[in-house]
C-alpha cells in the first residue's frame, strides 16, 4: 500500500465531529433569510455536533468562536456559511490551524453570493438555497482529509524580460537587495521605446538624459547580467524553480572585442531602413541603435547583409571584430521569479484609410513626430514635413487613433498617454516655430496626472495651441500635398474643413505583436485588450495568476511614465517578497496517483495543461509532480482507470456533495 | 419697452432631458444609441452637412435628450443615406439606421413632406413603382423603351395587376395603409385649421 | 476567349432603369447574353422598395414588400441580379436581416402567408457588377474583350448603397478605397481619373431628391466640378438612380448653380455595362448608345455625342 492510499484509510476511521458557524454577514444573509432557522437545520445534519450562528464571523469574536471549540475538543471539522470563499476561506483555515486543526478539514458554504445576494427578494428561495449549500458542505465536511502545504525553495534570482524603463527599473531595484538578475532584451540596446522618446511630459525632461544614466546604472550592477539582442525561447518548472532556456542571437561582431569605433558602418555598402528613426532614416547593415545604445558594441542585421567582406577587412576594422560564422547560444538559468515588462507596440493606422497614412506624404504618426523633434533624430531637432522636407506652418493632431474604437479591428480601450504626448509635441513645435498654427483635433483631453491639467491649461494659455473638440472624419491632399481635413467642431456645431501642411496621427498603444508567443511561454493570462492580465484589477496589479511570474509596465496596459516605473518597482517588492522568504507554499490542490490502479497508458501526461505529469519508466506509472500541478482535474476525468485522486476533491467527497445536493429536495417538507 | 422684451428677453432654460424618443429606439433594439460619445465623426463624414443645415451628430443628440423638434425638422430628411457616419463611428453604433427609424417616428406621428406622402399613397400604392411608366402622362416613356426593342412596359407589377393587388393586400396587412389614412387625415385636419386662422370672417359666418 | 459559364439569374429590374432609363437595361441583357448568362424575367415584381424613402417612411413595409420580391426568385430557384445600388441596397439589407434576425423572418412570413407566398431564405441577391467581378471573375471579363479604348479618361462613380453598410457587402468589408469597378473599365482600355472626392454620394438617395432636389443638384455640381477638374471625358456608373442624379441632375445643376459654375457640365453618363459592351463588340444600337426615336424630354438629358465619337474613333 502507498503512503496516499495509507491517509485515506486513516482518516476514513475517524468519526468526522463537525462544527457549522452561520454568520449573518450583519444584513447581507440575516437580512434575508432566518439565521436561526439556518443553525438549527445545520443540526439536523449528519455528523454536526454543534451549531452557532454570529454576526460576523471574520472578525476576532467570530474567529474565537471556533477556535474555542475546537480546543475544547468538540469539533475535529469546521464548516462556516457566509460568504464566498474566495473572500474568507484563507481566514477561516489560518483560524482553524492556529487552534491546532489542520487547516483543509474546513469548508465555507457561500450563502451570501450565491443565495442571499442574488434572491434579494425571494427570501423563501433564497433560503432554500442556502439549505442546499449548507447540506453540500456539510456532506463534504465529512469526507475531508487532512493536507500538508508543500513548502519548496525559492531561487534568489529573477529573470527580467524587456530591458525598456521597467525592466530596468526592477533590475536595479532587485540587484540592489542583492539577488542576481538575468534582465533579457531582444534588441541589441536596453533603454526601450522611452530612448525614442524626445522629452517627456510634464516637466519636459530630456527623456535620453533621465534615462541613460540608468543604462549605465544596469551596465555597471555586478549582480545584473545583461542579455541583449536575445530571447527567451522556453520556460520551464515552477514558482521559486524555474528552468528558463535564453537563445542569445549572434551580433556577427564579436562583442567584447569590438571597440564601437564605427569605421565598419562608413563601409558598409548595405542601407536599410532604420527601426529605432521608424523607418524615416537609414541605417547599414552593420549597426548600432543609436548613439548612446547600451551596450555600445555593434550588430549585424544578417538578413540584409551580403557578406561583401568589407567590414572585415583589417584596414575597417582594426581590432578584428567582424564574425561572420557566428552562431546564436544557448542559455539555461535557473530562477526563482520572472517579471515580463516587455512594453508595447505602436498602432499602425495604415488600415485607416480615410487619415491618408501610406498614402498622402504629410500624414505621419505622432512617434515618428516624436523622432522628428529629437536632436538626435533624423532632422536633428528640426521637424520639417515629408514631401519637401521644410517645416510646416500648421500642424494638425488627431487624438484617439485606434484607441477608444469599438468597430472590428480597433482597440476599445484608452491609451492613456495620446493626450498628454500631443500636448506635449504641440508645444515642442510651438516653442520652434511660434508663428505656426497647431491645431489638436480631440473628443476629450485625458489630463489626470500630476501637474497634467496645467500643462495643458499652459498649452492652450501661454502656447496658443489650439484645441478643437470633433473627430476628423477623413482627410485628402492638395496637388501640394497640404492635407485638407474634414471635421466638425462639436461646440459650434459647425462643419470645418481646414488645410494644413502636415497631419500627426496620435496612436494608441498596443500589446506587443509576440504577446500571444509570450503568454504561452510562461503560461500567462492576456486580457481581451491583449495586454497581459493581472491577478486582481484592483488588488494585485502586478502579480499574475502564475505565482512567481510578475508583469509591470505597458506590457500590462497603457499607462505613462510614472507609473510605469511605479509598477517596476512594485513587481520587483513582490519578486523581492517571495524570494526573501526562502521558500514558498503551495496549496496542496494537487492529484495522486494510485500506483496499484495506474495502467501505465499515459493519457493523464498527454493532457495535463501545466506538464505536470512525468512516467515513472521503472515502475511503469505516471508521477504527478505537486509543485507544478494546479488541481485542474483534467487528469481525474481522463484516467480510465480511476487511478488518479485529486486532494481536496476526490471522487469521494465530489459524490457526497452530488447525493445530498440531487437526492434530498430542497423543499422543507421533503424530509431527509 | 414691450420691443425690447420680445426681441431680447428669451426665457430658454433646459429642464432636463426627456427620454420619450430614447425610449423608442431601446424598445426597437437600437439602445446602441446611447453609447454615442459626440465625437463628431458623422457631421464630419456628411456630405450633405457641408452644404446644408443637418448635423448628423445633433440628430442623434436631439433623439437622446428628447427634443421632439428634431421630429418635426426637415434635417432628419437631408440625409442621402450614403451611410459614412454608419461605417465611421468609432462607438460602431449603425448612425445611419437611427436616422431612418427617427424618420419613420417621425411618419409615424404625421411629420411627413407633402412630396413624400404624395409618392407613398398615390404612386407607390396606387401602381406598386416608386417610378412609374404606365398610364397616358407617362407615354413618352413607353415610347422609349420600344425604341431600344423593348416591350412598352416591363414585366413588373405594371404588366400583372393581380402582381399590384399582392403588394396592396401586404400593405393593408402590415399596416402601411392604416399609416397612411391617419396621415392623410391629419393633414386635412391641419389644413382645415389653418384655413381657418386665415379666414376668420369665414368663421364668423 | 474564355470558356462559356452556366449561369442564371433573376432579373430585378427596379423602377429607374426600365422607366426612365432603359438604356441601362438593354445594356445588361445584352452584356449577360453576350457572355453566356441567362437573365430570367421576375413577372410581377415591384418597387425593390426604394430604400431612401419606403424604408425611411415604414420599416417593416419595406422589409415585407422586399420580402416579396425575394420570394419570386426562390421560386424560380435563382440568385437576383440587379442593376441597381438601391435595389441592390434594399434586397441585399432586407436578405441579411432575414437570416440574421429570426424574429423578423417569422413576422414576415406571417404577412405573406396572407398572400401565399413563404420567404425561405434561399437566394442571395446580387449586383450586376458583383456578378461580373466575383461570380464571372476579370478573367473571364478579359477574354471577351475585342476592342480597347484608346485614350478615354473616366471618372468612375461607385456610388454608395454598392458598398455600404460594408458589413452586409461581399467585398471584404472595403468601403473606403474600392477598386473592383475601376478594374472593370480598365479592362476597356479606358483610363480611371482620381478626382477629388470620388467616393461622395450622388445626392439622390435617402429621400433626398424628393425632398428637396436643389440639395441633390449640389452633390452632383461638387462632384462634376471634380471630375471635369480632374479631365473626365465621361462618367461611369453602376446605378440607374446616380445616373439620373449625374445626367438629369447634371441639367439641374447647371440651371440651379448657373452662376456659380461658369460653363456648363457636359460630361456624358455612361453605365458600365454600356461601356463594357462596347470593348465586347456588341452593337451599340443594342447597348442602348443610339438614339432611335424623335421623343423630347426624354434620357439621357446630356448628350454622349462627345463619347459616341471617341467609341468611332478608337473603337474601330
Amino acid at each position: 500500500m502507498t503512503e496516499t492510499e495509507k491517509q485515506i484509510k486513516i482518516t476514513g476511521k475517524e468519526i468526522p465531529k463537525i462544527g457549522v458557524y452561520v454568520c449573518h454577514c450583519g444584513i447581507n444573509i440575516a437580512g434575508v433569510i432566518d439565521v436561526v432557522k439556518l443553525k438549527d437545520y445545520a443540526l439536523s445534519l449528519p455528523n454536526v455536533v454543534l451549531a452557532r450562528e454570529y454576526k460576523f464571523m471574520c472578525s476576532d469574536n467570530g474567529q474565537n468562536l471556533i477556535k474555542d471549540d475546537i480546543e475544547a475538543g468538540l469539533i475535529n471539522r469546521v464548516v462556516v456559511a457566509a460568504c464566498s470563499p474566495r473572500m474568507h476561506e484563507s481566514t477561516f483555515r489560518i483560524t482553524c490551524k492556529e487552534a491546532g486543526l489542520n487547516q483543509f478539514l474546513f469548508e465555507q458554504a457561500n450563502i451570501r453570493e450565491h443565495a442571499t445576494w442574488v434572491n434579494m427578494n425571494d427570501p423563501e428561495g433564497a433560503y432554500d438555497i442556502a439549505k442546499d449549500h449548507l447540506r453540500m458542505a456539510v456532506a463534504k465536511a465529512s469526507k475531508l482529509q487532512p493536507l500538508e502545504v508543500q513548502r519548496v525553495s525559492v531561487e534568489p534570482s529573477c529573470l527580467i524580460i524587456g530591458a525598456g524603463i521597467a525592466g530596468m527599473n526592477s533590475a536595479l531595484d532587485l540587484a540592489k537587495e542583492g539577488y542576481k538578475v538575468y534582465l533579457v532584451e531582444k534588441t541589441p540596446t536596453i533603454g526601450g521605446h522611452m530612448a525614442q522618446l524626445d522629452k517627456t511630459f510634464p516637466t519636459m525632461d530630456c527623456s535620453a538624459c533621465i534615462i541613460t544614466p540608468r543604462m549605465v546604472d544596469v551596465a555597471r550592477e555586478k549582480n545584473i547580467e545583461l542579455l541583449t539582442y536575445s530571447e527567451v525561447v522556453d520556460v520551464a518548472g515552477y514558482v521559486g524553480n524555474f528552468e528558463v532556456t535564453i537563445k542569445k542571437k549572434p551580433h556577427y561582431v564579436d562583442q567584447k572585442v569590438c571597440t564601437a569605433c564605427g569605421a565598419c558602418v562608413e563601409s558598409c555598402p548595405v542601407s536599410v531602413g532604420n527601426e529605432f528613426e521608424l523607418g524615416m532614416a537609414p541605417r547599414k547593415a552593420i549597426y548600432i541603435p543609436f548613439p548612446q545604445a547600451v551596450p555600445g558594441q555593434y550588430t549585424i542585421d544578417m538578413e540584409h547583409c551580403i557578406k561583401c567582406g568589407i567590414c572585415a577587412r583589417p584596414e575597417v576594422c582594426e581590432p578584428d571584430a567582424i564574425r561572420y560564422d557566428d552562431k546564436p547560444e544557448f542559455l539555461k538559468v535557473k530562477v526563482g521569479t520572472i517579471i515580463v515588462a516587455t512594453g508595447w507596440d505602436p498602432y499602425d493606422p495604415t488600415p485607416l484609410k480615410q487619415y491618408g497614412y501610406g498614402r498622402y506624404p504629410n500624414v505621419i504618426t505622432a512617434f515618428q513626430m516624436e523622432r522628428l523633434l529629437s536632436s538626435y533624430g533624423p532632422m536633428l531637432g528640426k521637424p520639417v514635413r515629408p514631401s519637401d522636407l521644410k517645416a510646416p506652418h500648421s500642424i494638425a493632431f488627431l487624438q484617439c487613433v485606434g484607441s477608444r474604437n469599438f468597430r472590428e479591428g480597433g482597440n476599445k480601450y484608452c491609451s492613456r498617454v495620446c493626450c498628454m504626448y500631443a500636448t506635449k509635441q504641440a508645444r515642442q513645435y510651438k516653442e520652434k516655430h511660434p508663428e505656426s498654427d497647431v491645431y489638436i483635433f480631440y473628443i476629450d483631453i485625458r489630463a489626470f496626472g500630476r501637474g497634467y491639467e496645467e500643462f495643458y491649461e499652459s498649452a492652450a494659455e501661454n502656447y496658443g495651441i489650439e484645441y478643437i473638440r470633433g473627430r476628423i472624419a477623413e482627410v485628402t491632399e492638395d496637388k501640394d500635398h497640404n492635407i485638407i481635413i474634414r471635421a466638425e467642431d462639436t461646440l459650434m456645431q459647425t462643419p470645418i474643413e481646414l488645410k494644413v501642411d502636415m497631419f500627426v496621427l496620435s496612436i494608441g498603444l498596443e500589446a506587443v505583436a509576440n504577446a500571444a508567443e509570450i503568454s504561452s511561454l510562461l503560461s500567462i493570462q492576456r486580457s481581451a485588450d491583449g495586454f497581459f492580465m493581472e491577478a486582481h484589477p484592483k488588488l494585485r496589479p502586478v502579480d499574475t495568476l502564475t505565482d512567481g511570474i510578475f508583469i509591470a509596465g505597458v506590457a500590462q496596459g497603457p499607462k505613462d511614465i510614472p507609473d510605469t516605473v511605479a509598477q517596476a518597482k512594485g513587481a520587483a517588492s513582490s519578486a523581492s517578497a517571495l524570494m526573501a522568504q526562502g521558500e514558498v507554499e503551495i496549496e496542496p490542490y494537487y492529484s495522486v496517483v494510485l500506483d496499484h490502479l495506474c495502467s501505465g497508458c499515459r493519457s493523464c501526461q498527454s493532457l495535463c495543461p501545466f506538464g505536470a505529469i512525468d512516467f515513472d519508466e521503472f515502475k511503469k506509472v505516471a508521477i504527478v509532480n505537486p509543485a507544478l500541478c494546479k488541481g485542474c482535474g483534467t487528469c481525474v476525468s481522463a484516467c480510465p482507470s480511476g487511478a488518479m485522486v485529486q486532494n481536496h476533491f476526490a471522487n469521494i467527497q465530489l459524490n457526497s456533495i452530488i447525493n445530498v445536493a440531487v437526492k434530498q429536495p430542497a423543499i422543507e417538507n421533503g424530509g431527509k | 419697452m414691450s420691443e425690447n422684451v420680445d426681441k431680447y428677453v428669451k426665457r430658454k432654460v433646459y429642464s432636463g432631458t426627456n427620454s420619450r424618443i430614447a425610449n423608442k429606439f431601446v424598445d426597437a433594439g437600437l439602445e446602441k444609441i446611447r453609447a454615442c460619445i459626440n465625437c463628431g465623426t458623422c457631421s464630419g463624414s456628411c456630405p450633405s452637412g457641408r452644404r446644408t443645415a443637418i448635423r448628423t451628430r445633433s440628430i442623434i443628440r436631439r433623439a437622446l435628450t428628447g427634443d421632439e423638434s428634431v421630429l418635426k425638422d426637415i434635417d432628419i430628411w437631408l440625409c442621402s443615406t450614403c451611410y459614412y457616419c454608419y461605417e465611421r463611428c468609432p462607438r460602431d453604433i449603425p448612425v445611419t439606421d437611427m436616422i431612418i427609424k427617427l424618420r419613420n417616428i417621425a411618419v409615424e406621428e404625421g411629420h411627413i413632406l407633402d412630396s413624400h406622402f404624395g409618392l407613398a399613397n398615390n404612386i407607390f400604392w396606387v401602381t406598386g413603382h416608386g417610378v412609374p411608366a404606365n398610364g397616358e402622362a407617362n407615354k413618352k416613356w413607353q415610347d422609349l423603351r420600344v425604341s431600344y426593342g423593348l416591350p412598352p412596359l416591363p414585366p413588373t407589377v405594371h404588366m400583372h395587376p393581380e402582381a399590384v393587388k399582392e403588394c396592396q393586400d401586404l400593405m393593408r396587412s402590415v399596416g402601411f395603409r392604416k399609416l397612411m389614412d391617419d396621415i392623410e387625415e391629419k393633414k386635412a385636419k391641419e389644413k382645415a385649421e389653418a384655413e381657418k386662422e386665415k379666414n376668420p370672417e369665414e368663421k364668423q359666418k | 476567349m474564355s470558356e462559356k459559364k452556366n449561369l442564371r439569374y433573376g432579373f430585378f429590374l427596379g423602377c429607374v432603369a426600365p422607366n426612365r432609363y432603359p438604356q441601362i437595361e438593354v445594356s445588361i441583357r445584352a452584356v449577360f447574353e453576350h457572355l453566356g448568362a441567362e437573365l430570367l424575367d421576375l413577372e410581377g415584381a415591384s418597387c425593390c422598395p426604394a430604400p431612401g424613402v419606403f424604408r425611411a417612411f415604414h420599416i417593416p413595409t419595406w422589409l415585407v414588400i422586399a420580402a416579396r420580391n425575394i420570394t419570386l426568385a426562390e421560386e424560380l430557384g435563382v440568385d437576383i441580379v440587379t442593376g441597381c445600388n438601391g435595389c441592390y441596397g434594399t434586397l441585399r439589407d432586407a436578405w441579411y436581416e432575414l437570416e440574421h434576425e429570426p424574429e423578423l423572418k417569422k413576422m414576415v412570413n406571417e404577412h405573406l402567408a396572407k398572400i401565399g407566398r413563404v420567404y425561405k431564405g434561399s437566394i442571395e441577391p446580387k449586383h450586376v457588377v458583383q456578378v461580373l467581378y466575383q461570380d464571372m471573375g476579370i478573367d473571364y471579363l478579359r477574354g471577351y474583350i475585342k476592342h480597347k479604348f484608346t485614350d478615354l479618361k473616366v471618372g468612375v462613380h461607385y456610388g454608395c448603397h454598392i458598398v455600404k453598410p460594408s458589413d452586409k457587402r461581399p467585398w471584404g468589408g472595403e468601403y473606403e478605397d474600392p477598386r473592383f469597378l475601376d478594374e472593370i473599365v480598365e479592362l476597356t482600355g479606358a483610363k480611371s481619373i482620381d478626382y477629388k472626392d470620388k467616393f461622395m454620394c450622388c445626392g439622390a438617395g435617402g429621400a433626398l431628391r424628393t425632398a428637396v432636389k436643389e440639395v441633390s443638384a449640389d452633390f452632383s455640381r461638387e462632384k462634376l466640378e471634380n471630375m471635369r477638374n480632374a479631365g473626365c471625358d465621361i462618367v461611369i456608373d453602376c446605378c440607374p438612380f446616380c445616373h439620373l442624379q449625374l445626367d438629369l441632375g447634371q441639367m439641374e445643376a447647371n440651371n440651379t448653380y448657373k452662376d456659380m459654375i461658369g460653363e456648363p457640365y457636359k460630361i456624358p453618363v455612361i453605365y458600365i455595362t454600356q461601356l463594357l459592351g462596347l470593348a465586347f463588340g456588341i452593337d451599340p444600337n443594342r447597348l442602348g448608345l443610339v438614339r432611335n426615336h424623335n421623343l423630347t424630354g426624354v434620357s439621357p438629358f446630356i448628350p454622349i455625342d462627345s463619347f459616341l465619337q471617341k467609341v468611332k474613333e478608337q473603337l474601330t
